[in-house]
C-alpha cells in the first residue's frame, strides 16, 4: 500500500460550502446516473439556525482499509495505487453488504436486476472509471467518465464555485486547508 | 436560455433533496449514521458486521458444511444405520396436506441452502452472472417457503412441544450412538425432530424476515425504529448478522435432518413420500406414540 499522505482524498470545507448542489448535480449529469442514484450529496445540519447551520458535501470517502472491500462476498473491490477505491460492476451481485459496512452510506443500488432485486452497486469513483479499458464506451456506460485518466479534476470539485470541495493527495489537501484555517484565524 | 438552464438545475437539485428526505438510509438519517459510526455510545454495528463478515462468517459456514457431514460419515462407518423390516404393518401418519406442505418446504430449502452457499463463497465462484443468479433464486425460493411455514408450524405444533421424556432422549442422544435397537419412549416426534422443528420454523421465519429486510433495503417501518431504537442502516446490519448466524443453525440441522431420514434410519424418508410409517420403526423409536396408536387400534 502506498504512503498514507499520497492517497487521494476528498475534503469538504464546511466554512465555504454554500449548499448550492452544484457538485451533486454536475456529478449526476457527467456520469449520466440513473434516477434515484446520487453519488454525491449535499447535506445541511441545523437548517435555519443562525450561527449553527452548516453544510457539507458527501460521497464515498475512498477510505484507507476500506470496510466495503473487506466484506464483499465476491471480492470485487480493488484499491488503486493512489488510494481510489473502485469496484467491478460485472462481478458485483448487489448484495448490499458494502452498504452495511460503509461508515458514510456511500454504496447505492439501482433496482434493475431481475424481479426488482438490487442491481450492481453504484458509488463515487472519484471520476476514475472502473476496471474496463480506460475511456472505452463500456467503461463510460458502467462507471461514468474517467476524468482522472484524462488528467482532469473530478467533476464535483471542478464545479465547486467556492472551492469548498477539495480533492487531491492527502498531503496537498491538508496543506491547502491549513493555509485557509490560518487565514481565517479560526475553525479547524 | 441561460435562466431556464439554471432553473432546471435548481429543480433537479430540489428533486434530489426531496428524494433524499424520503430515504431511510441516504436521507437526513445519513449524517447521524456517519457521526454515530463506531462511536463509544453507539452499538458499533457497522464495525461489528465488518469484522464478522470479513473474518468469520465464511469460515464458520465452511466448517459447518464440512464438519457436520464428516461427523455423520464417521457415525455411519462406526455405528451404522438402523434398519427396520418394511414388510410389516404400516400406519398412515402424514396425509396429503402434510406431505404437500413438507415437500414445498423441502424443495425451497434445497434451493435456498446451495444458493446461500454460492453467495457466501461468491469469490470462489468468481462473482458475476452465476452468483447473481444464485442470489435471485435465493430470493425467489423464499416465497414458497414463506407460504408454507405457518401451515407447517401449526400442523406439527402439538407434536413439537417439549416434554420431560425429551430430557432422557438428549441424555442418550436418542440411542443413535449404539448399534443396538433400544426402545425409545418418544411420541410422534422425538426430541431431535422437535429441535429441528423449532429451528426450521423459528429460524426459518427469522431467515425470511432478515432476508426480506436485505431485499427491500430502503423501506420505512416507524414501529420497528421505535421499538428497537435502531436506525434503518443498523436494522439492516442486525438483519445481515442474524441471517448468517441463524444460517449456521439452519444448515447444521438441515444436514442432520437429511442424514437421519435418508441414511441413519434406512428408508425413513419414504414415510413423508407415501405417508405411511413402519410399525417396527415406530415401536422402537417412538414407543409412546406406538402405544397410543395401538390403543386406538391402528396397525
Ligand atoms: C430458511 C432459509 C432461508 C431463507 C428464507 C432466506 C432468505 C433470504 C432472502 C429473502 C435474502 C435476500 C435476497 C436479496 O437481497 O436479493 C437472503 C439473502 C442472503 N442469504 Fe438467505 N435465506 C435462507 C437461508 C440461507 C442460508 C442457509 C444461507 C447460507 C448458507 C443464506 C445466505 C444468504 C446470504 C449470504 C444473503 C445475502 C446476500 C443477498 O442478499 O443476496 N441464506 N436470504
Ligand atoms: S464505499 Fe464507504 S467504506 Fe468503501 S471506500 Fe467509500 S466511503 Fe469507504
Ligand atoms: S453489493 Fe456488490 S460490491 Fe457491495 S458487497 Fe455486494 S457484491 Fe460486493
Amino acid at each position: 500500500m502506498s504512503n498514507e499522505m499520497s492517497r487521494m482524498k476528498f475534503f469538504c470545507d464546511d466554512h465555504r460550502c454554500i449548499e448550492c448542489f452544484a457538485c451533486s448535480v454536475a456529478c449526476a449529469e457527467a456520469h449520466e446516473l440513473p434516477t434515484g442514484i446520487s453519488r454525491r450529496k449535499v447535506i445541511t445540519l441545523f437548517d435555519g439556525i443562525e450561527g449553527k447551520e452548516v453544510s457539507t458535501s458527501i460521497a464515498c470517502m475512498h477510505c484507507t482499509d476500506a470496510p466495503c472491500e473487506q466484506v464483499c462476498p465476491v471480492d470485487c473491490f480493488y484499491i488503486r495505487e493512489d488510494g481510489i477505491v473502485l469496484h467491478d460492476k460485472e462481478k458485483c451481485i448487489g448484495c448490499g453488504y458494502c452498504l452495511y459496512a460503509c461508515p458514510f452510506g456511500a454504496p447505492q443500488f439501482p433496482r434493475d436486476g431481475a424481479f426488482g432485486a438490487k442491481g450492481a452497486m453504484d458509488k463515487c469513483t472519484m471520476c476514475a472509471g472502473g476496471p474496463l479499458e480506460t475511456n472505452s464506451e463500456k467503461e463510460r456506460h458502467l462507471y461514468g467518465q474517467n476524468r482522472i485518466a484524462e488528467g482532469k479534476v473530478p467533476m464535483c470539485a471542478a464545479v465547486c464555485s467556492t472551492n469548498a470541495l477539495l480533492v487531491g493527495d492527502a498531503e496537498s489537501v491538508s496543506t491547502i486547508y491549513r493555509k485557509r484555517v490560518a487565514g481565517r484565524g479560526k475553525g479547524a | 436560455m441561460k435562466k431556464s438552464i439554471i432553473l432546471f438545475i435548481a429543480l433537479l437539485g430540489l428533486a434530489s433533496v426531496a428524494y433524499a428526505n424520503e430515504s431511510q438510509i441516504w436521507g437526513e438519517m445519513r449524517i447521524q449514521n456517519i457521526l454515530g459510526y463506531g462511536q463509544e455510545e453507539s452499538l458499533k454495528l457497522g464495525v461489528l458486521f465488518t469484522m464478522l463478515q470479513s473474518k468469520y462468517f465464511a469460515w464458520v459456514f465452511l466448517g459447518v458444511l464440512l464438519g457436520v457431514p464428516l461427523v455423520f460419515f464417521l457415525h455411519y462407518k462406526i455405528v451404522g444405520p438402523k434398519v427396520f423390516p418394511h414388510s410389516h404393518k404400516k400406519h398412515y401418519a402424514f396425509n396429503l396436506f402434510h406431505r404437500t406442505v413438507h415437500q414445498i418446504a423441502a424443495v425451497s430449502f434445497l434451493v435456498l441452502l446451495p444458493t446461500g452457499f454460492i453467495i457466501v463463497f461468491g469469490d470462489f465462484f468468481g462473482g458475476g452472472t452465476l452468483v447473481r443468479m444464485a442470489k435471485n433464486l435465493h430470493g425467489l425460493f423464499t416465497i414458497p417457503f414463506a407460504i408454507v411455514v405457518i401451515p407447517m408450524a401449526l400442523m406439527w405444533l402439538k407434536e413439537a412441544l417439549f416434554n420431560l421424556e425429551d430430557v432422557k432422549w438428549f441424555m442418550i442422544l436418542g440411542g443413535y450412538l449404539s448399534k443396538e435397537k433400544q426402545i425409545i419412549n418418544a411420541t410422534q416426534f422425538n426430541a431431535g425432530q422437535k429441535m429441528w422443528y423449532w429451528v426450521a420454523i423459528l429460524g426459518g421465519i427469522t431467515m425470511i424476515l432478515s432476508g426480506a429486510f436485505m431485499f427491500f433495503l430502503d423501506f420505512k417501518m416507524e414501529m420497528l425504529h421505535n421499538i428497537t431504537g435502531l436506525s434503518q442502516i443498523d436494522l439492516l446490519r442486525v438483519a445481515a448478522i442474524l441471517h448468517n448466524v441463524m444460517g449456521f443453525a439452519v444448515v447444521a440441522l438441515f444436514i442432520t435432518h437429511v442424514y437421519m431420514s435418508m441414511f441413519a434410519i434406512k428408508g425413513a424418508v419414504y414415510s413423508i413420500i407415501t405417508g405411511y410409517v413402519e410399525e417396527e420403526e415406530v415401536k422402537i423409536l417412538h414407543n409412546a406414540w406406538y402405544k397410543k396408536l395401538k390403543e386406538k387400534g391402528k396397525f
